[in-house]
């Protein structure tokens, strides 16, 4: 089949990155800030900090003085990370990075410890945020401050709701290990907050790249224990490119350091800006038949590696970098246009119906879909099991990627999702109270039930929905729909073993059963009420129906106490039932 | 496929004497105060008419508000002067330049004898056509946009629009609508490499005001020398341009990193953007033709880019005065070399092939780097992957459940039930499976929806034929299913009825319906919401509801009677197909709701001998 092309975008949304005036704002509040500090630089370079609110957005910007340099970062103990679970003792601000598959990560101590002399203000700056777009920028360690700010922030604002800020960092160390790095690019939203802007001339980001030797890197060394994160945004005199792959801004980070004096991030506006409007140089070779290599190399030319002195001071082989780059690239592309087939939801809609007739059909047969899948076992039963296990599989897994979010991020959960996940339980989770009985097995809801039906229900409880109240179309459409409370036939089998326990008449704990029955029909008189139960427990054959009966034996032997009524026990000794399914109560 | 092409084959005319008779029209200089338009004819069989529109000097006739002066092309009038140039489905209208329109609304439309002129040029079958330069190309897209939506016209020599160094005029929209329509190919525009005037509108208006005046100044009076604000001028339109098209590019290419978009939140872009067939003109009478607007956008901004920045003051200069070039140009003027097979064209500014050969030689006359031409090969790809996407419509399987579902309507109607009432019961096998049916179909029906939001379907997919016929199908079998399903679960409690509560934006009725309503009644060129026929057993769910408390009947007596006609009108129609002969027996909801409403009611309607 004729596969399209894959293209790489990065000199493009360098470009759009450049013209649209984020970097200028960014780099001038920095400036302006700098420009304020009058008092004498000091050993501890500590942070500084201030909001610039402009006419269409809010600057918060933050650098250190006096700026750190390459010796200042090779100091002893600077390259020095702090893990997170050190981190849980002292300054418990990022726990939130932890999730269930990635519980570990570290952050580099110096910077770790500039963002903790600032604390006290956090809440104050956080206070400075509009409804404006919001720029998070800083230089240097002032810049690795601002991405822990941002991380911070990020837990705090609500990314449905709010627009995501931007965090614009020049020339800014590496601030975490491989866990840092993982924890934020699982979400392509959190990452996309990032902007490293680096520039070809400056030492200070690459420092920690380890083992850091300009003369003869090691491409992607393995033992590296700074990992990036976010898009870095690599410049050159022959122009940008932005990248987004951490591999391959691992390795270009070191191939396009060029070692040579008098750079300043302030030329970066002229001078991209200039080579914006001029044709780029790097012409690709007759030989080229991808448009993704074309696309690797143009960019590769552009933050520098088209320089031939460039190389040769390195000593890189450029058409291996290019086949390297190419390779990563791909393997990233595809890895990131993998989206989530919503097809998948379609299909399980499908197995839902087929269900639902399964439940129909045995509503014709006097038993309830609950009975009929616990007692008889015939094709259509199993049949019934394999949509069930297609579905279970489904929202397992749903309900896992969820979770895996970090907290407050479970909004990702829409309505729709909702809904399906609750006709999905309400449906299936009485199949496996089946199951769970049928095999001689008590007490479901504390040792039984999956922890993904736990999950869908609280999550339906923390969706605001108005609480259901009766209304005509309820009551008249009561027959095709389902149990609410999803344990319903948990409780009926529970009562039937309180029931058999005191029909015995043989235990210590005679008063606990009696207790649970009084509240268990007391419930179910409340469900009635709601028309919050399906019609199908009163059939003949049904287990809730057995229940009555036994009771009922246990009520005329007075075990429940002389003369035991309730609204319930009058509800089903006067049949009232029988008027339930019409909706004419 | 390159050698030998003129202009005159491209746009299906005899020769390029019209395209030449048009430029010298266009490009007199129509003095101040101008006429709104000129009509000048030329004999030949048949006799051409061309409608000439002079352009203006004066910064407010360019813009209108900050910081893009655009608006919606329908003004909140009724009915519509444009009603094609929206997407049908989306239902999003297109925008176009307020100062353009504005001056086209009262300038033209309104205080001239254009109206007369032109419907008594087709009604004489004369060839139309309509041109302009610079501001007066605009004018002449939205007097041929105006003609195409409210005059009848033969197809088989249909108006021509020729624009030289036109501004851009409308946003996206203008090139999905015009695609859709079949339109798209009687607009031609004439760029110069180095014009300024059709990049002009990528750069927000206030970037270039303090500049624009003396450009105009200078436009007005043609002096020689020019003015010092040139440089600034370039540079501010060109770094806009690059802005929207590295944009455009990113989209293009497929990119997948997000932070375009959080960047995006804090600029403002352009939403004008190119449609049509442009004929970019390199200065050597060998223009080359394009008809991909993607494409388009993208050589707008890299045909005129700068080798290096000492070319800056040189290049500003041109750029102004090539504005004025087109005469010259035309006259120059050969073959043209159509990138139609742009897919061929290799990568590299070197490489040389027997096809590529004249491409090649056209793109370098161009300047395009390698970069440049990585953005319109990507233009290309883009829609290729739009065709592609809608070969991957599983057709075949859509035919074959809507077959099935026929032929349970046709089970129903031995059952003496129309599909909805037998559905709403669900009680048999039949409406299991058709359940399973109308699920399966609405996973095909959803995905092109999703598809269609995104405008990642080509662009005449919402007017193709066989699509509307399929979609109206579609929604006449298998809407009241979905009706009966939502009724049938009591979704109403939920999120209210199924059309919706008016005042709230959120409709449970599913998009799927709602697009290929839209679809049939813009083909049929029918009142908006006016086929409701697949829907009306919502209405009578909800009647149901009403009418069941004492005084309900009052409250709602209109919309009972407008159900009641509505009802008469598709029984008697074809709209409902075979369930009409099964909809009023007796078992049915319908009816068995209608006998339950007062008797004087029942008297007086004329439903009355429906019902048997």
């Amino acid at each position: 089949m004729n596969r399209s092309p894959i293209f790489s975008s990065g000199l493009e949304l360098g470009s759009f990155v450049v013209t649209s005036n984020v970097l200028h704002h960014s780099w001038a509040a920095i400036s302006e800030l700098y420009g304020e500090i009058h008092e004498p630089p000091s050993w501890d370079s500590p942070v500084r900090f201030r909001t610039f609110q402009q006419p269409n957005c809010t600057i918060i910007a933050f650098v250190t003085w006096p700026p750190c340099t390459k010796e200042h970062l090779q100091g002893q103990g600077r390259g020095d990370l702090v893990s997170s679970s050190a981190l849980k003792e002292t300054f418990p601000l990022f726990e939130f990075l932890c999730t269930k598959t990635n519980p570990r990560f570290s952050i580099n101590k110096p910077a770790i410890d500039l963002f903790v002399s600032v604390r006290g203000v956090l809440n104050f700056l956080k206070s400075q945020i509009s409804n404006k777009p919001l720029i998070i920028t800083g230089h240097s360690l002032g810049g690795s401050v601002a991405s822990l700010f941002t991380l911070w922030l990020l837990d705090k604002i609500n990314l449905a709701t709010t627009k995501r800020p931007l965090c614009i960092t020049f020339g800014s160390p590496l601030i975490g290990d491989d866990g840092l790095q993982e924890a934020i690019l699982q979400y392509s939203a959190w990452n996309s907050c990032f902007l490293h802007v680096v520039s070809d001339r400056d030492p200070v980001p690459r420092v920690l790249i380890s083992p850091y030797n300009p003369t003869a890197p090691e491409l992607a060394s393995p033992t590296n224990e700074y990992k990036p994160f976010g898009t870095f945004l690599l410049y050159s005199e022959l122009g940008c490119a932005c990248l987004e792959d951490p591999e391959s801004v691992l390795v270009l980070l070191v191939a396009t350091y060029s070692e040579g004096s008098g750079f300043d991030y302030k030329d970066i506006f002229q001078q991209l800006n200039g080579n914006v409007i001029c044709k780029d140089s790097t012409k690709v070779d007759e030989w080229i038949a991808q448009p993704l290599q074309a696309g690797i190399i143009t960019q590769l030319g552009a933050i520098g590696l088209g320089r031939l002195q460039q190389l040769q001071q390195q000593s890189i082989d450029m058409n291996t970098l290019i086949r390297q780059t190419e390779r990563r690239e791909r393997k990233w592309l595809i890895r990131r246009r993998e989206v989530y087939d919503s097809n998948v939801l379609s299909e399980m809609k499908v197995y839902m119906a087929q269900l639902e007739w399964y439940k129909k059909c045995c509503e014709d047969e006097e038993i309830g879909y609950y009975d009929r899948f616990k007692n008889a076992f015939d094709s259509s039963d199993i049949k019934a099991q394999g949509f069930k296990k297609s579905l279970t599989c489904y929202w397992i897994d749903m309900v896992d990627e969820v979770e895996k979010k970090p907290q407050r991020n479970g909004a990702a959960f829409t309505t729709r999702w909702l809904f399906a996940g609750t006709n999905y339980r309400r449906m299936i989770e009485p199949l496996d109270i089946a199951e769970y009985y049928r095999d001689g097995k008590t007490d479901y809801m504390a040792k039984g039930r999956s922890k993904h039906y736990t999950q869908l229900e609280k999550w339906l409880s923390e969706d605001e929905k108005p609480a259901s109240r009766p209304n005509n179309s309820k009551k008249q459409n009561l027959a095709g729909g389902l149990t609410e409370n999803s344990c319903f036939w948990a409780y009926v089998e529970e009562a039937r073993i309180s029931c058999n326990v005191l029909s015995n008449g043989e235990s210590n704990d005679m008063d606990k059963h009696k207790r649970s029955l009084i509240v268990f029909e007391a419930d179910v008189m409340g469900m009635l009420n709601n028309y919050a139960v399906s019609p199908e427990i009163f059939l003949n054959r049904s287990s809730f129906m057995k229940w009555w009966k036994e009771y009922l034996e246990i009520i005329r032997k007075g075990i429940m106490g002389p003369s035991h009524t309730s609204p319930f026990t009058e509800f089903m000794q006067n049949r009232q039932y029988r008027q339930y399914a019409p909706g004419c109560l | 496929m390159a050698g030998g092409t003129r202009v005159a084959d491209i746009i299906g005319m005899r020769d390029d004497q019209v395209i030449n008779k048009a430029c010298s029209f266009a490009m007199k200089d129509h003095k101040p105060p101008a006429k709104p338009y000129i009509l000048e004819k030329s004999r030949g069989s048949p006799d051409t008419y061309f409608f000439i529109f002079p352009g203006s000097w004066l910064v407010s006739d360019w813009f209108a508000q900050k910081p893009f002066g655009e608006t919606k092309i329908n003004r909140p009038d009724n009915p519509p002067k444009f009603p094609s140039l929206r997407s049908i489905g989306n239902d999003e209208v297109a925008t176009v330049n307020d100062a353009f329109l504005r001056r086209f609304e009262e300038k033209i439309l309104g205080a001239s004898d254009f109206k007369e002129k032109v419907q008594k040029a087709e009604t004489d079958k004369k060839q139309i056509v309509f041109t302009g330069h610079s501001l007066g190309g605009s004018m002449a897209i939205l007097a041929t946009l105006w003609f195409l939506d409210n005059c009848k016209f033969d197809k088989t020599s249909p108006p021509l629009c020729v624009t030289f160094g036109s501004p851009l005029t409308g946003n996206r929209i203008f090139s999905h609508a015009l695609r859709r329509e079949k339109w798209a190919p009687y607009f031609i525009h004439f760029v110069m490499r180095y014009d300024i005037v059709p990049r002009l509108l990528l750069a927000p208006i206030p970037s270039i005001e303090k500049e624009f005046e003396s450009i105009l100044r200078f436009f007005a009076t043609k002096s020689v020398n020019k003015p010092e604000e040139a440089p600034d001028f370039y540079r501010t339109v060109m770094t806009n341009a690059a802005s929207v098209a590295s944009h455009a590019a990113c989209n293009l290419m497929a990119n997948p990193n997000l932070l375009l978009e959080t960047v995006t939140n804090f600029t403002a872009l352009s939403p004008y953007k190119p449609f049509g067939t442009y004929f970019f003109c390199t200065g050597n009478g060998k223009p080359v033709v394009l008809r991909n607007s993607d494409a388009v956008l993208q050589l707008l901004f890299y045909s005129s880019q700068l080798n290096s920045e000492a070319e800056l003051h040189e290049i500003a200069r041109t750029s102004l005065d090539q504005h004025f070039g087109y005469e010259n140009e035309l006259k120059k003027m050969q073959d043209v070399v159509d990138l139609k097979k742009l897919e061929t064209l290799s990568y590299s500014a070197e490489a040389t092939g027997s096809d590529s050969a004249t491409i090649n030689s056209a793109l370098n006359d161009l300047g395009l780097s390698t970069r440049a031409r990585l953005c319109l090969l990507a233009a290309v790809e883009f829609e290729k992957r739009k065709q592609r996407n809608m070969d991957s419509i599983d057709t075949k399987k859509i035919q074959k459940e809507i077959t099935e579902l026929e032929s349970y309507r046709v089970i129903c109607k031995t059952r003496l039930m129309s599909c909805y009432d037998a559905f709403r019961l669900h009680n048999s096998p039949h409406d299991f499976k058709a359940n399973v049916n109308r699920l399966e179909l609405a996973s095909i029906w959803d995905e092109i929806i999703e598809m269609l939001k995104r405008y990642q379907l080509p662009d005449d997919f919402e007017g193709q034929k066989d699509w509307v016929e399929l979609g109206k199908r579609f929604r006449r079998l298998v809407e009241p299913l979905d009706v009966a399903n939502y009724y049938r679960h009591s979704k109403d409690e939920e999120s209210g009825p199924y059309l919706g509560t008016p005042g709230k934006p959120r409709k449970p009725r599913p998009k799927r319906y709602i697009y290929t309503q839209r679809w049939l009644e813009h083909a049929q060129k029918l009142p908006a919401e006016s086929s409701g026929e697949s829907h009306f057993w919502a209405e009578v769910e909800e009647l149901r509801t009403k009418t069941s408390s004492p005084d309900g009947f009052e409250q709602v007596k209109p919309r009972v009677l407008q159900l009641e006609r509505n009802i008469q009108k598709w029984v008697n129609g074809e709209e409902l197909g075979k369930d009409k002969d099964v909809l009023l027996c007796q078992e049915s909801i319908l009816v068995k709701w209608w006998k339950t409403l007062p008797d004087q009611h029942k008297k007086d309607s004329a439903f009355n001998n429906l019902i048997y």
